[in-house]
């Protein structure tokens, strides 16, 4: 069952066992596979294709009827409408993005904080009822958000959290805390318990061993770890609208869906957003596609 | 839910071997503290960010509550629940969320199968393909409505453009009953057949080859060799992510306010975006306070089988 | 091994006490909770404000609003900035925009935490009644007395925007009390296309139609009709209580609080059948989710022969750079008129815009300043100098005044169009009201309902609302 996600995507295992060429008139299946394959590429990237291209063109070219495909004249202004407002200060989106940085980077922090010792004390440590305690915390990652905000918006109207930053981490937060510990239990779970314990027979204590013998083995897990808990704040929505209203506090995710239902919609500008928005995500999924399946199921899933 | 109670430590033996207490010992933490010192602050951080909203709200549920009105919150019994139980408008909700559930996530299972299992018999270029067809996956929900929004457009939209163009007329993608529920189905399973397709590309590279090896001597037909090797062995994971997708999809909410705000009507409207309605159009906060512990009960209950298969797939 | 299980019992006290700890945290907040739910038995009114403007700081001070994200927000801001502080030098505007369908929900959330992060709410007039009920805004009712000159405006404008409970339409009850002053009143108006159906505006309904649907016959490829469809925001329901209107129709008895039966009459029936069967056909395929900016972008690409939109949302369609139209604002208006829009059974008209409300959760000093700037926002001059800035003014010499009428094409629409506006409900039950309208309305548009049962829906639902105050549970399904 060992089986890392990275020789699932690398090259080097591929499966050279069944020649598809020995069967079946062989090549002309391949080139079928090949072709569908394509097909396939094509109509899964050509949303994202034509979200660049809408960012760069014209507004008259982006309501062009048929649509315009290449012959269109290239513009970098919706690109400076994003972080430049019209008189020329700092655009509401640009703030709008700043506070999603400082949003999701803390709520990051703190449930990387929080989450990575308690994986380690699960996974080194016999809890009790441990499997029911890690169900309750799996559990309650899977909320639905809608749900979950109507309490918390109750009790943070008494505590004066509403439209504030801070409310937005914390919840942000308790969201990824669950995903933290499952996930980091993993990685803990795959560093050998017999480092610590030949640690503490050398005189170390059992927190000295983890923090000078497991915690360095642990630091591309915690990273991995850490950049799917910014992913997922950095892209939450539903707390995001109804926990923020000022333009001061708004992230980006609400900012953005702001953009239409004005009295014009500037498409142009939508796109330009979707993509500086959806820049650092990619970069950032790219850095720890090694643990993509993991990360994606909570940790549930790791080959 | 308990306590971080009687630990046992992984190998006594050892423990025997750093027992005696030197003069410094009593700064260090035992293993039990240490362990309830690292559990609890997260711990904490959950009772106060999960359970006690839920408390919360199981409280309200039984009241008449109104988060704006003010007011006494009347205890009214399960009125809320029969209420819900037995209300049309809910279930109307309740089969469009079905619909949507198993529409996209079996449309997402199938092409996220197909594309794994036709990466997997590729040699060349796996990890560039791979890495193309995952994008989609990592974009926000707000950016993937909007986007696709844009592209549905029935007058300027880039898919009736294209449609045209083959000779095929105009589609009102987002504003008839059918075809509203089927672009939500099409834009969710864009979204996340990619997901799928990494898991299942995980499963499909774990076969053994022996065991191909061993049907290509005896000369087994391609057919049958998928249906006795590849997908047995491949289905226990394929199942992991088909049963997790189903939890999310099941609390759709962002897609649809975006892409069509529950119309035309209240045809597209999910269980989580009525939710929304009755909380904060109307502000029934005891009404929405029940209806979402419902709707959490079936999380619970969905996650809890999610989690005895896992633990059988892990112990099998 | 004995020696850790000493250990084990040991650490069994702290770690009960940390439990209690936590428990009682919990306890606490749940206390905290409910204590606070008993003190809203307490205020179940709007506060009064001061009859006379307090005296007001010297301090630096931020006086924020709330609005939707659209044009006139934008213009407030320069306006107040620019002129306000001429008055009071230490006085910033900030007016805090959200998007137009989280509008309300944006508002009566900060209400309901009891704090909010604006002074002046620029309520919608039919949520006025919810936030009465909920004593979220002031009773500005002496205030206004001693310092509005309530003569100066058509009694039904000053109602709308501020009385509770609603006034009969066209109307004022002096006896009732106000809530807010008008800020931008609205209208909605009819944009047609000269250079296809001529220069003369069609007068009634049915003409309306017949020429759309020659227009549209003509011209392959543009539209007959373009209007709000949508079922967000009250788009839907505006489109349908305007024809409703127009053909005579109720959309309620506000005595007997009677819908069912009033809403679906004759009248009403003829009204959905207009709209669904005779109006909707002429609409462009896909216009079932179209809301302002829509209908604005159809009328800009030169698409529909007819469209209906308010007035506060219209500046956009006379600027070339988003227009198809014309490459000046000249040539622009050679090709689109404004007009009233066109009467049948009655002429009514909707009423849109929106008053200023003072949040009851606003620090004193701020609600000082929130009042003086009232006072100040509805002087004669400053109401001129507001029709120059693109708003639109309230006062009847405002109205009347050439910096109005000159300021836009569509300003003449608006002063002939006061004296036949009606409203739609302004009770505590306005935003499920509409909701149940919106979807409704929307469905009916798009095929999903038939009209007739539609709008049988939309006033059995809506009665329902009203009357289940004394329902046992399920309130708001």
């Amino acid at each position: 069952m060992a089986v890392s996600v990275d020789e699932a995507v690398s090259t080097g295992s591929a499966r050279d066992h069944t020649p598809p060429a020995r069967r079946l008139g062989g090549r002309g299946r391949s080139v079928l596979e090949v072709a569908l394959l394509t097909v396939l590429a094509v109509v899964m990237l050509f949303p994202v294709l034509w979200m660049i291209e809408t960012s760069i063109k014209e507004n008259r070219d982006v309501y062009a009827i048929p649509a315009k495909f290449f012959d269109f004249t290239i513009t970098l202004d919706h690109y400076k409408d994003v972080f430049v407002a019209p008189d020329g200060g700092r655009s509401a989106l640009s703030v709008s993005f700043l506070n999603s940085v400082v949003v999701a980077g803390v709520s990051t922090v703190l449930a990387t904080v929080l989450g990575v010792p308690a994986a380690w004390a699960y996974s080194r440590f016999a809890v009790k009822a441990k499997k029911d305690q890690l169900f309750f915390i799996l559990s309650t990652r899977f909320m639905p958000p809608v749900v979950v905000v109507i309490p918390i918006f109750l009790m943070y109207r008494q505590v004066g959290l509403i439209d504030n930053k801070l409310g937005l981490i914390l919840i942000y937060a308790a969201f990824n805390v669950p995903f933290t510990i499952w996930m980091m239990k993993g990685f803990v779970d795959e560093v050998p318990a017999e480092y610590e314990d030949a640690a503490m027979l050398d005189g170390y204590t059992r927190l000295q061993a983890f923090r000078r013998f497991t915690l360095p083995l642990l630091v591309p897990g915690i990273a991995a770890t850490a950049v799917f808990a910014l992913i997922f704040s950095w892209n939450e929505f539903v707390f995001a609208t109804f926990l923020t209203s000022s333009d001061s506090v708004r992230t980006a995710p609400p900012a953005i869906a702001g953009l239409i239902g004005g009295t014009t919609t500037d498409w142009g500008l939508v796109a330009a957003s979707s993509v500086v928005f959806a820049l650092p995500v990619l970069v950032f999924a790219y850095l720890v596609r090694k643990h993509l399946i993991a990360g994606v199921t909570l940790g549930a899933v790791r080959r | 839910m308990s306590d971080p109670a009687p630990l046992t430590i992984d190998n006594p033996g050892q423990v025997a071997s750093t027992a005696p207490p030197a003069p410094g010992r009593s700064r260090r933490l035992s293993d039990r503290g240490l362990a309830v010192a690292f559990i609890s602050p997260a711990m904490l951080l959950l009772l106060a960010m999960s359970v006690f909203p839920l408390l919360w709200s199981l409280y309200l549920s039984f009241t008449d509550y109104s988060a704006t009105r003010g007011g006494p919150a009347n205890f009214i019994g399960f009125g809320n629940y029969t209420a819900i139980l037995t209300s049309a408008q809910v279930h109307t909700r309740a089969l469009t969320t079905l619909i949507y559930v198993i529409g996209a996530v079996g449309l997402q299972t199938v092409l996220g199968f197909g594309i794994a299992y036709l990466i997997s018999r590729r040699t060349h270029g796996r990890g560039v393909l791979t890495t193309l067809f995952l994008v989609p996956m990592m974009l926000s929900p707000v950016v993937v409505g909007l986007f696709w929004r844009f592209m549905l457009d029935a007058q300027f939209g880039v898919v009736n453009s294209m449609l045209g163009s083959v000779g095929l007329g105009q589609v009102e993608w987002l504003t008839r009953q059918r075809t509203a529920l089927i672009s939500l189905i099409v834009v969710d399973t864009w979204q996340w057949t990619p997901f799928i397709m990494l898991i299942a590309l995980a499963g499909l590279s774990a076969v053994p080859k022996y065991l191909y090896e061993a049907a290509s001597i005896d000369r087994a037909s391609e057919w049958f060799r998928f249906r006795t090797i590849t997908l047995p062995l491949v289905w226990p994971l394929l199942l992991i992510a088909v049963m997790f997708r189903a939890i999310e999809a099941f609390r759709l909410f962002d897609l649809v306010y975006i892409l069509t705000n529950g119309g035309p009507g209240v045809s597209t409207e999910t269980l989580s975006f009525h939710i929304y309605k009755v909380a904060f159009l109307g502000f029934n906060t005891g009404t929405a306070s029940a209806y979402g512990i419902l709707m959490v009960l079936v999380v619970i209950v969905l996650t809890q089988f999610y989690l005895r298969y896992l633990n059988k797939l892990k112990e099998g | 091994m004995r020696y850790q299980r000493r250990i084990g019992r040991t650490s069994v006290p702290g770690r009960k006490v940390r439990l209690a700890t936590a428990a009682m945290l919990l306890v606490a907040t749940t206390v905290a909770a409910c204590g606070d739910g008993q003190d809203d038995d307490a205020k179940a009114s709007a506060p009064k404000a001061p009859a006379t403007i307090p005296e007001l700081t010297k301090d630096p001070l931020t006086l924020s609003f709330i609005w939707f994200d659209w044009p006139p927000a934008q213009a407030l801001e320069a306006f107040a900035n620019a002129e306000y502080k001429k008055e009071r030098p230490n006085a910033t505007i900030k007016v805090n925009t959200v998007p137009n369908a989280n509008w309300h929900d944006a508002m009566f959330t900060q209400f309901a935490a009891r704090k909010t992060d604006f002074d002046i709410a620029i309520l919608d007039s039919q949520h006025i009644g919810e936030a009465v009920t909920n004593g979220n805004i002031l009773d500005i009712t002496d205030f206004v007395k001693n310092n509005i000159d309530v003569k100066a405006y058509n009694p039904y404008l000053l109602a709308a925007y501020g009385q509770f409970p609603q006034a009969e339409t066209g109307k004022r009850d002096e006896n009732a009390s106000l809530y807010g002053l008008p800020l931008l009143g609205d209208t909605w108006t009819m944009i047609y296309r000269k250079d296809l159906i001529g220069d003369k505006p069609p007068q009634t309904w049915d003409q309306m139609i017949s020429a759309a649907e020659k227009c549209q016959a003509d011209n392959p490829g543009v539209s007959g009709l373009a209007f709000h469809q949508a079922n967000g925001s009250d788009a839907a329901a505006v489109t349908y209580n305007t024809v409703n209107g127009i053909y005579g129709g109720n959309l309620w008895d506000a005595k007997t609080r009677k819908i069912e039966g009033v809403l679906n009459d004759a009248a009403g029936q003829e009204a959905m059948d207009v709209l669904v069967n005779k109006m909707k056909p002429l609409t462009a395929k896909g216009s079932g989710n179209w809301f302002i900016d829509e209908v604005n972008a159809a009328v800009a690409q030169g698409k529909a022969c007819i469209a209906f939109n308010w007035i506060a949302a219209s500046g956009g369609l006379l600027d070339p750079k988003q227009s198809t139209l014309g490459s000046t604002r000249e040539q622009i208006l050679d090709k689109l008129g404004f007009a009233t829009l066109p009467s049948q059974k009655t002429n009514l008209v909707p009423l849109g815009g929106m008053g200023m409300h003072v949040s009851a959760y606003s620090p004193t000093a701020n609600q000082a300043e929130a009042l003086n700037f009232m006072k100040w926002f509805e002087r004669a001059d400053v109401q001129k100098k507001w029709a120059a800035a693109g708003g639109v003014p309230s006062r009847t010499d405002a109205l009347e005044s050439p910096e109005f009428l000159n300021a836009g094409p569509f300003n003449q629409v608006y002063t002939d169009s006061v004296p036949r506006m009606r409203d739609m409900w302004n009770v505590p039950e306005y935003a499920r009201l509409v909701d149940i309208e919106n979807t409704n309305v929307n469905a009916a548009l798009n095929g999903a309902k038939k009209p007739k049962d539609a709008l049988d829906d939309i006033a059995k639902e809506q009665q329902g609302v009203l009357d289940s105050s004394n329902r046992k549970g399920g309130g708001g399904l």
